[in-house]
């Protein structure tokens, strides 16, 4: 049988966990931007989609625990991966290129770690700021999402943050969601070649759809004149 | 044409490497790069230096014994071929040219070049066969299988265990490798009975060798002599999932 | 001393079964008490010890290569025949056994034969069995291919790779023992002497290529499947590796060497272009089905192929063998090809090649057919020569592809040493003068997987063996026999590369005991093989030291061997005068300038005696009998 700690600790198994979860986070990933893309319709849509999937959601704490498992296993599994795979190599050679096609390495795909302790820190400020930072009442109900929102990106330096966080989001998901295909032993000769082509346009949706959520609400800051997209 | 090498010199398993320069000169272009090798080791040999230790056998590119890594990519520069298999028309005068043994901690280097891929073997005994004894078989055409999956079940035995596949990971994995082998099986009837634990078995024995696991980059396929594709490891992968969920 | 082959009574056909019947048995709880040792792990060394294994034997098993996996039967392309009948085209045992006798132009042992072909079935199934993946038919079945201008489909194949294929099952069934720990694996050794304890085999003596020590291992039996001896000739299709030591030095500790001048040359080999070169590089025999052998009519002519027109071409197979044409067997078609060479008709830059073209198969088929037939083989040829097969012909020319010589062997498979057995190629007996097409492979396995599990536990059964450890005298005195050699190699300390004095001794068997061989040339041979020895020991550089990994001195041992051993080769042709199988004596032929045999004189397998390096060895006679196939002249006219 596998080794002591069972199926899903051996490099397959390993390999399992970390796709599925990367796999789960893609998929909130595309949630969260949907839910963020509203504000472009101003304060009263935005916060009323705040308000129903908050406060009219009986199973938010379940789901916050379950991403926040889901976000866990894959950050703590890749590091220990990354640090397993370090030792598979203990003499580095002098001199390494890349093979070239069919290879799908990439800079996305030789930066994953960086890139992942990237959005590790990204995600602390983040949440820091959105999930537990200074809260507003909405009139019609629930808080008012859409002023912190505005606060937060009021600093270009933050701004440029985020913009640069999504830029590594983009990377990261470039990769990550062909590699989750594969990792999940998902294959077809036919089938495969074009979802490994979408999750690089899924790759790049989200990380430009959030790039232009972050300038937009940082160039639509109340009192300024309101930019057009 | 006149090359500079720089090669891998060490003289035994704890002795500590380094890259030593020679000069490859009046190199011929219809010289294999093996042959290359050999003439520079016959100056050194007619000097009474030592030569330049390096695996080779068939030259043909079937037996998996020569591992080299030249200018950063195993097996070099050619697509689908062993270092035997390529030619210096590859290369111009003047080139440098490095040459490096495989580097995994589960393939220990001996001496200067050669390392010990015994690891594969006991994957290999840890369940990459059909436990079937010498004597009892049932005819050739008892069971018949369908041509196109006899064909991929080629494509996948095609694999010659040469490791480059290990050698060009960043994580030193050898999924590929064991991935071909129970891709082989799983695809042949006769390899069903035992699918579930020769999964599990070669995949703990790979991981206890000391390989690392697999991030999907595609290295491997991109160096592998015989051009297997990773699609080999999301069988292995499916197998895995298999034996795991099915297994009593 | 008298040979005896140890051919069972009977017809033919019941001999094997009647041999199976009278031969003793080991009982199983016994068989774990006798350790037998295994060198080599090609198809037939990893056969036996896999199926030494099963039943229950102690296996040591031993390699030169850092793994079994990579014994040099993995290089065989082509295919394994076997009197399957699958195709329904008339094919049986009995017709396998016959085009095999005849095959091997009348010169192996028709009992041995016949048992082959009667195996030869059982090794697809259980090759199938282990999951090897041989070509199917769309319907699921097993597909075949003629081959070697058989007249039916008896060979099965797994794309271009057989040999890789066959070998890769019988070394997993290998590792499942290992796995099982009733075979212990020792790769990266070297055996460099037999152990003979009171007459009988008993051990070896090994050097471990990696630290350079001498071990010494004992047991009750010893198996040797260690290859042919092709790289006597420098170069061959052969790997770098394969060597005759292993052989060698048994026949030096009492094992007979029969008929070493029987070598096979491959007439489809891309030719050598240089002195660099290594290795040749053989091509599918089945490309002579759709290429066209030529060269120029007129000599030295050193146009490019494509300025030469139709009427200023010789297809001199066809022209002279227009019944079989481009198809005639290997030895016919390697002669021709030298011939025209000799003549000065050669091509290419060397003048040592010939053309395959091409042009009227891709005119008559299209390129498609001609692609998907030897696309690889063109890919091959293209990496090897940088020349486009389909747009200009293929030069080919012959080279040393396999031994049919080897250690005599009794039908038991056990040389004139009591419990040494010899298989595969090592061996002598199955193909005679002459090996057919898609047939080493068949050997390989019916030696491994179906002959000496029998055939060993009759001779344990059959005699006392007292325990023998190690610290024998024998032992002591062998490897002290073998330390010897190796301070001595180390020590001449000389300014002649290795590979130089090799070259040089391929060169002399080359041209004087190659394709075509005199009694001056066999004569002038014998002079300079013993010069050339003189001169190695005097002159060789080995550098580095013995108790490490030391190719040099790995490589100056093998070599070392192969000086002692090309003079019995060079001896053995010169006293076989009659051309048979692939030895082409000039002097015997028939007034149209094909093989004669001299059935009268030389129906017999010429075994040799060891009697010291540099003296005349002693040879002895097995009279050939044919009973089953009659003794008739080839002709492919």
């Amino acid at each position: 049988m596998a080794s002591r700690g069972g199926f899903l600790s051996t490099s397959v198994g390993t390999k399992l966990l970390i796709g599925v979860t990367g796999f789960l986070l893609f998929l909130y990933l595309l949630i969260h931007i949907g839910g963020n893309a509203l504000i472009f319709f101003g304060p009263a849509v935005f916060n009323n989609y705040a308000y129903v999937m908050e406060q009219k959601n009986p199973l938010l704490p379940l789901i916050e625990l379950a991403l926040l498992a889901v976000f866990l296993i894959h950050a703590f599994k890749t590091v220990r991966m990354f640090l397993a795979n370090q030792s598979a190599r203990p003499v580095p050679y002098a001199m390494k290129k890349p093979a070239g096609t069919p290879s799908r390495k990439t800079l996305a795909s030789s930066t994953m770690i960086v890139s992942g302790l990237w959005l590790l820190v990204f995600l602390i400020i983040h949440v820091k700021a959105f999930r537990f930072g200074p809260e507003y009442d909405w009139p019609a109900g629930g808080r008012d999402l859409y002023r912190q929102e505005m606060e937060n990106l009021s600093n270009p330096l933050m701004v440029l943050f985020y913009i640069l966080s999504m830029t590594v989001v983009g990377s990261h998901l470039f990769h990550g969601i062909a590699s989750a295909v594969q990792s999940l032993g998902l294959d077809h000769p036919k089938w495969t070649p074009r979802l490994l082509f979408a999750g690089k346009v899924f790759a790049v949706i989200i990380a430009v759809g959030f790039m232009i959520i972050a300038a937009w609400v940082y160039l639509n800051q109340p009192g300024a004149g309101r930019v057009r997209v | 044409m006149n090359l500079k090498l720089r090669i891998w010199r060490q003289a035994g398993p704890a002795a500590a490497g380094r890259l030593v320069e020679y000069a490859a000169d009046h190199v011929s272009p219809d010289m294999s790069f093996l042959e290359m090798l050999d003439v520079v080791n016959e100056g050194l040999t007619k000097k009474g230096e030592e030569a330049i230790a390096f695996d080779s056998d068939c030259r043909e590119g079937i037996c998996g014994t020569c591992s080299l890594v030249i200018n950063g990519v195993p097996h070099g520069p050619d697509r689908g071929t062993t270092a035997c298999q390529l030619h210096m028309r590859r290369f111009k005068d003047g080139d440098s040219v490095t040459i490096e043994p495989w580097r995994a901690a589960a393939f220990p280097v001996v001496k200067d070049l050669i390392v010990d891929r015994s690891a594969f073997d006991r994957i290999i005994a840890a369940g990459g066969y059909v436990s079937v004894n010498c004597g009892g078989a049932p005819d050739g055409n008892a069971i018949p299988i369908p041509k196109d999956v006899a064909d991929l079940a080629m494509d996948s035995a095609a694999c010659i265990g040469c490791g480059a596949c290990v050698a060009a990971c960043k994580n030193a994995s050898a999924h590929l490798f064991m991935s071909a082998k129970i891709s082989q099986f799983a695809l042949l009837p006769q390899g069903h009975p035992e699918r579930h634990r020769r999964v599990t078995a070669m995949i703990a024995q790979a991981d206890g060798e000391g390989f690392g696991s697999c991030s999907n980059e595609g290295e491997c396929q991109a160096v592998c002599p015989k051009e297997i594709p990773i699609s080999n490891i999301a069988r292995m992968t499916r197998e895995y999932v298999k034996a795991a969920l099915l297994a009593k | 001393m008298t040979l005896d082959a140890q051919i069972p009574g009977g017809a033919i056909a019941e001999k094997w079964d009647r041999h199976k019947f009278e031969m003793k048995l080991v009982n199983p709880a016994n068989k774990r008490k006798y350790t037998i040792i295994v060198v080599g792990t090609g198809l037939a060394g990893a056969s036996a010890a896999a199926s030494l294994g099963e039943l229950g034997y102690n296996v040591l098993n031993f390699c030169i290569q850092d793994s079994p996996r990579r014994a040099h039967s993995i290089a065989a392309q082509g295919g394994i025949n076997a009197a399957k009948n699958y195709q329904n085209d008339g094919d049986s045992v009995y017709r396998l056994f016959y085009d095999t006798v005849k095959g091997g132009d009348y010169r192996s042992r028709e009992a041995n034969v016949y048992r082959l072909a009667q195996l030869s079935v059982n090794i697809i199934d259980q090759c199938v069995a282990q999951g090897v993946p041989f070509a199917r038919e769309y319907g699921g079945l097993l597909d075949n291919r003629s081959f070697g201008g058989a007249q039916v489909s008896r060979t099965f194949y797994a794309r271009g790779q057989t040999g890789q294929q066959l070998l890769l099952g019988a070394y997993q069934s290998l590792m499942r023992q290992v796995h099982e720990k009733s075979v212990k694996l020792f790769a990266r050794r070297e055996m460099l002497d037999l152990v003979v304890v009171d007459g009988k085999a008993r051990g070896i003596i090994a050097r471990n290529l990696s630290t350079g020590e001498i071990e010494r291992y004992a047991g009750d039996a010893v198996v040797l499947a260690t290859g042919g001896y092709g790289t006597v000739y420098y170069l061959s299709t052969n790997a770098l590796n394969s060597n005759v030591t292993a052989a060698w030095r048994a026949h030096k500790r009492g094992a007979l060497f029969a008929n070493p001048c029987f070598t096979q040359i491959h007439p489809t080999c891309i030719p050598v272009s240089g002195d660099h070169q290594s290795k040749l590089t053989l091509m599918s025999e089945s490309l002579r089905n759709d290429g066209r052998v030529w060269v120029p009519k007129q000599k030295g002519d050193k146009r490019r192929p494509d300025q030469i027109p139709e009427d200023e071409r010789d297809y001199y197979l066809e022209r002279k063998y227009p019944s079989f044409g481009n198809l005639v067997p290997r030895d016919v078609a390697s002669r021709n090809a030298k011939q025209a060479a000799d003549e000065g008709r050669g091509v290419g830059e060397s003048g040592l090649a010939v053309y395959l073209d091409f042009k009227d198969a891709i005119n008559r088929l299209g390129v498609d057919v001609i692609k998907e037939k030897y696309g690889n083989l063109f890919q091959m040829y293209q990496k090897i020569t940088d020349e486009d097969a389909y747009k200009v012909p293929m030069r080919i020319y012959p080279a040393i592809h396999y031994t049919m010589g080897g250690l005599w062997v009794d039908y038991n498979l056990m040389s004139t040493v009591p419990g040494l057995h010899v298989l595969g190629e090592a061996n002598f007996s199955d193909h005679g003068a002459n090996r057919l097409g898609a047939s080493a492979l068949m050997q390989g396995l019916a030696d491994g997987y179906f002959v000496i599990p029998y055939t060993i536990g009759h001779y344990l059964a059959s005699v006392t063996l007292p325990k023998v450890t190690t610290d024998h005298a024998a032992f002591k005195d062998a490897s002290e026999n073998v330390q010897g050699r190796i301070t001595k190699l180390l020590s001449v300390k000389g300014n002649r590369g290795i590979r130089e004095i090799h070259r040089e001794l391929g060169r002399i068997m080359w041209d004087d005991v190659g394709m075509a061989r005199t009694d001056a040339s066999l004569r002038r041979a014998l002079q300079a093989i013993p010069k050339l020895r003189d001169e190695f020991w005097q002159s060789v550089s080995v550098p580095g030291t013995p108790d490490n990994l030391n190719q040099s001195l790995e490589y100056a041992g093998r070599v070392a061997d192969y000086l002692e051993f090309a003079e019995l080769l060079a001896l053995d042709a010169l006293e076989r005068r009659e051309s048979c199988g692939g030895h082409f004596r000039e002097e015997s032929q028939t007034p149209e300038g094909e093989a004669l045999r001299d059935d009268a004189n030389f129906t017999y397998a010429a075994a040799w005696e060891f009697t010291g390096v540099g003296t005349k060895p002693t040879v002895h006679k097995e009279p050939l009998t044919f009973e089953e196939v009659h003794p008739t002249q080839r002709s492919y006219k």
